[in-house]
């Protein structure tokens, strides 16, 4: 009986841990995924502002409805802010979605940081100026998709290892 | 000459005439407008915002509108004062917040309407701007530094042609080729437009059957198109061909909407004849607008000299503001230059009394 107690608790142990470790290392992959959705989007906002010149409460609304809707909401988001509140500066709406990008998507601050840094401009200015601006953005997600590509292979398998590993170093030292 | 007959077609002495005012569209300039100013002028009385049709706002200076031919300042309260007393002065930021939003955050989207110095907004609304321009290798590049706004409420005044239509109708179902002369500020692209709006109707009581109309509107004024709605009615048979150059525009509509008369704002330039002797060409009618003071006026001015002389024009309509904004002065046969005025607009005629009520009910 006793024995059967042991199996069914260090199995526990493992499994939990395993998740962990799935968990911890799932987070790399999540971001990568993020950031080429993101892409995806910037690249919709794009051809929304530079071809059709179509003004920004309906470009982010197409961004919304033609983008993947796991990232494309926070474009729905800022053009919600933007319409209720008679903001000076769109990019106080970008701000405003700070903490949902935060709370929400699987960003790191740095990835953060490139989506405000295209809220301070964008609109502001005419289509050439605004082109260069989305080429700027968009090269930096890219660095930024390289990265998350680079720490993904290396992470991702670490923490999965480790996470099954640390389970059943935990079930050795207590058998 | 014959005994001067004036009119105010804008006013609303018409008697027997299908006059009709557009519910004013006030609340959604006021949407428009920073919070500060959008407060104050939601506070202006009643009677003003019906009549209000400039918006005036320059940077470190007084709040003010215009309306009727003469300017207020406004103070906190929204009330309005002939002189500079206690005024609402406008900040920097005012100003860029409403020209924010008046082009919904998206400079790119108007960046061509900036260019010719005015953006059109939703309601036909036109916005004029200036400011510091910069050049580029094909003009204008950008006004930056926004120095004033003046925020031109459009306000269609249909029915006011119902009067002149007899005039340009030519038995039994065409029209003559028309043209507007007038100052600026007199009310000729008002005229303009609800003269097509008359034509592509048609009027039963003339036994004037519509026809098809196409409208090359350069500046967005005649229609004030929308994302591509007209939000003026110009009638059932008019295809209006937005913000695009007339002598292109003339091309385009012979060319592709077999329109039977075309009309169009301000011509002048030597493009704009030659496309009206191609549309002339093609059997269409013509209906335009000029700047000028009177015939005179108008026959002193290089290109136009030519299509007058040739006699192209059948019929040439003349507004000025003695009377008030909108008044016609006469209309002349294009032939001989003489006046066909007749009788009826006698019933028209503006009264001085009814103008100086105006003033008073301001205050």
């Amino acid at each position: 009986m006793l024995f059967i107690l042991k199996i069914i608790g260090s199995l526990m142990i493992v499994i939990s841990c395993s998740f962990f470790g799935f968990y911890l290392g799932s987070r790399y992959s999540k971001r990568l995924n993020n950031l080429i959705f993101l892409q995806n989007c910037i690249q919709l906002l794009e051809s929304e502002v530079i071809y059709s010149a179509t003004p920004l409460p309906e470009a982010l609304d197409n961004v919304y409805r033609k983008g993947n809707k796991k990232v494309s909401f926070i474009f729905k988001e800022i053009k919600d802010h933007l319409k209720s509140n008679k903001v000076y500066d769109i990019y106080d709406s970008f701000v405003y979605i700070k903490d949902i990008l935060k709370n929400n998507l699987h960003l790191i601050d740095e990835d953060i940081e490139i989506i405000l840094s295209l809220g301070r401009v964008l609109g502001s200015s005419n289509r050439d100026d605004q082109q260069k601006h989305f080429k700027l953005v968009l090269k930096q997600i890219q660095t930024q998709q390289k990265e998350a590509e680079e720490k993904k292979k290396k992470n991702e398998k670490l923490y999965k290892n480790l996470g099954v590993l640390t389970g059943l170093a935990i079930v050795i030292i207590l058998l | 000459m014959k005994e001067q007959m004036n009119t105010n077609f804008l006013k609303k002495s018409y008697g027997n005439s299908k006059f009709q005012r557009n519910p004013t569209k006030y609340k959604e300039i006021l949407e428009l407008l920073d919070s500060d100013i959008a407060k104050i002028m939601d506070k202006i009385p009643k009677r003003v915002k019906d009549k209000v049709e400039e918006i005036r706002l320059r940077i470190g200076r007084p709040l003010m509108i215009c309306l009727e031919g003469s300017d207020y300042f406004l103070d906190k309260r929204g009330k309005l004062n002939e002189r500079d007393r206690d005024s609402y002065i406008v900040t920097e930021e005012n100003i860029k917040k409403t020209f924010r939003l008046l082009c919904n955050y998206s400079v790119y989207a108007v960046e061509d309407d900036i260019k010719r110095g005015f953006i059109t907004i939703k309601g036909g609304h036109r916005i004029g701007i200036t400011g510091k321009t910069v050049y580029g290798e094909k003009g204008i590049e950008i006004i930056k530094e926004i120095a004033s706004l003046n925020i031109r409420i459009a306000r269609e005044k249909v029915g006011i042609s119902n009067k002149v239509i007899k005039y340009i109708i030519k038995k039994p179902n065409s029209i003559y080729n028309t043209l507007i002369v007038s100052p600026p500020q007199c009310g000729k692209t008002t005229l303009l437009r609800d003269l097509v709006r008359n034509i592509s109707t048609g009027v039963p009581k003339l036994n004037f059957r519509g026809l098809k109309v196409g409208v090359v509107d350069e500046r967005s004024e005649i229609g004030g198109v929308f994302k591509g709605v007209p939000q003026n009615d110009l009638g059932p048979r008019t295809d209006i061909l937005d913000g695009c150059k007339k002598h292109d525009g003339i091309m385009i509509l012979i060319r592709a909407m077999s329109p039977y008369v075309i009309a169009t704002d301000e011509i002048g330039d030597k493009k704009d004849i030659k496309a009206i002797h191609e549309s002339l060409k093609a059997g269409v009618k013509i209906i335009a607008t000029v700047h000028g003071e009177n015939i005179n006026d108008i026959k002193t001015k290089p290109n136009l000299r030519q299509i007058i002389n040739e006699k192209i024009f059948k019929r040439i309509i003349i507004l000025d503001n003695s009377k008030g904004v909108g008044t016609i002065k006469d209309i002349l046969d294009g032939n001989n230059f003489k006046s066909i005025l007749d009788g009826d607009f006698k019933y028209a005629v503006y009264t001085k009394n009814n103008w100086q009520s105006h003033d008073c009910n301001i205050m």
